[in-house]
């Protein structure tokens, strides 16, 4: 018990939330381009375009197939080897935009998919481009049915930068780490404190898309 | 003045030969009725005409323009060239007024006002003004038909192109569709090409039936001239097995 007290003195929870903020720094730039990029790369996969598909679609799936860490160590010790620099915030940025990119571009292109193919004719038909068709009509419905997807994604990316403390971005993980590494009785306290606080972020994210989700399927079935 | 010409237009799936040496010329105001047994290409055909089955071959002009021109903006004719399906396509995620006003609000850039005005106009034509606001979802087959026709009416077409309108309906809402169909062919500034299986609707609006069988036209005749005397042999049995079906 003496343990717990010790551990949670002010010094160390702020310590604990300066990190936090790293990681919801990190998470939120990540969260929101890699929804860009991999909406576009989604897109540009499913409409099949003669070598561009390809070339997008061969990418992704080699990314995909590779573990984060591998993404991160690509970033941080290969760049700087063909001369571009980069510290932890920015190589741990770009590693998970690199990687949440290809797989929101799946659950994009599932999205898509899973949408008939008669509300695209229906659009064109009635005159619209391409681009006004998945717009209006497609991308509305298909980001309904990808909700759940892109949810499991972010809480998945939000638990992922935990892994950049292996090259020493400070973040929520690695302040614990500094925390019991210089007092081990404060492990367990430190294990408990960032489950914690995971899970506070992890599920306000699946809460507020719940919320979204209940919206839009109020506003569709009423 | 020909507002749809096949000329010598072939259609193939992979090796599939679809439409075969299709001539056909469709004018201004005309109602064409196609008709042919299933997997004939009449759906093809008329899917051919905005674009929605590409032609490999032959030339096919529409309003104009030549669907095998790489410079021919295919957009440009479906602003012209409306479509019904068996299946209706409403967009699930608008309410009715929103369908009807999405594409002329976004191609042709109709004001607001004048938007909901033409968009409700057309909602009293086929007798669906009470429905404005909910979703397609809401709505039965037979409605949701005539709500596709108000949204391709919307966009002021020269040409309509209906694929088998009254396939997917219970039969007791099949009157409402036609009904509608009906008043829309006596405007005769309006093209209309139908698929169909109901022949008395042919006899009733048709100037012109062409019969179709393994992607050949068949039979290209006045509508009292084939439903008097069918030309081709296929297509005589054809109407006779359709007519004692439906005595």
């Amino acid at each position: 018990m003496h343990n717990f007290l010790a551990a949670y003195s002010w010094i160390n929870i702020r310590f604990l939330l300066i990190g936090l903020g790293v990681t919801i720094f990190v998470s939120i730039i990540s969260i929101f381009f890699s929804s860009i990029i991999g909406t576009v790369l989604g897109i540009i996969r499913y409409r099949k375009i003669k070598f561009v598909s390809l070339i997008v679609g061969f990418i992704i799936d080699i990314i995909r197939n590779v573990p984060l860490i591998l993404v991160i160590f690509f970033t941080y010790f290969g760049l700087p080897e063909i001369g571009i620099k980069t510290n932890p915030l920015w190589a741990s940025i770009l590693a998970l935009i690199i990687f949440e990119s290809m797989m929101i571009a799946e659950i994009m292109r599932a999205g898509i998919l899973s949408i008939p193919k008669g509300q695209t004719e229906g659009a064109i038909a009635n005159g619209l481009t391409y681009g006004q068709t998945l717009r209006h009509v497609v991308l509305p419905q298909a980001i309904k049915n990808m909700v759940p997807a892109l949810v499991s994604q972010f809480i998945s990316l939000v638990k992922d930068t935990s892994l950049a403390t292996i090259i020493v971005l400070p973040e929520l993980t690695n302040h614990a780490q500094i925390i019991y590494g210089q007092n081990t009785n404060y492990t367990i306290p430190m294990f408990l404190a960032l489950a914690v606080m995971y899970f506070i972020i992890c599920y306000s994210i699946s809460k507020v898309a719940n919320y979204y989700e209940q919206r839009v399927e109020k506003r569709l079935a009423k | 003045m020909p507002m749809i010409e096949f000329k010598n237009v072939q259609k193939y799936y992979n090796n599939f030969h679809a439409l075969k040496d299709i001539n056909l010329t469709i004018n201004d105001g005309e109602t064409v009725v196609l008709i042919g047994p299933s997997g004939s290409g009449k759906s093809t055909l008329i899917r051919t005409i905005n674009g929605l089955e590409d032609i490999q071959s032959g030339q096919l002009i529409v309003n104009g323009y030549d669907l095998l021109d790489k410079k021919t903006d295919i957009n440009k004719i479906r602003k012209d060239v409306g479509m019904v399906f068996q299946h209706f396509n409403l967009y699930a995620n608008k309410t009715i007024l929103e369908n009807i006003m999405l594409a002329p609000k976004i191609v042709l850039h109709r004001e607001d006002e004048e938007n909901k005005r033409i968009a409700m106009e057309l909602l009293e034509k086929v007798g669906l003004a009470s429905q404005a606001n909910k979703y397609p979802s809401q709505l039965s087959g037979g409605q949701q038909q005539r709500i596709a026709i108000a949204r391709s009416l919307a966009m002021k077409p020269k040409c309509l192109l209906f694929d088998e309108p009254t396939s997917a309906l219970d039969p007791e809402m099949i009157g409402d569709v036609l009904k509608v169909m009906k008043e829309i062919a006596e405007d005769s500034s309006m093209t209309m090409v139908v698929v169909t299986h109901e022949m008395g609707f042919a006899r009733e609006v048709a100037n012109r039936v062409v019969f179709m069988d393994q992607g050949t036209i068949l039979e290209d005749d006045s509508t009292e001239a084939f439903f008097k005397h069918p030309k081709n042999e296929r297509a005589s049995q054809f109407l006779n097995k359709i007519i004692s079906h439906e005595d």
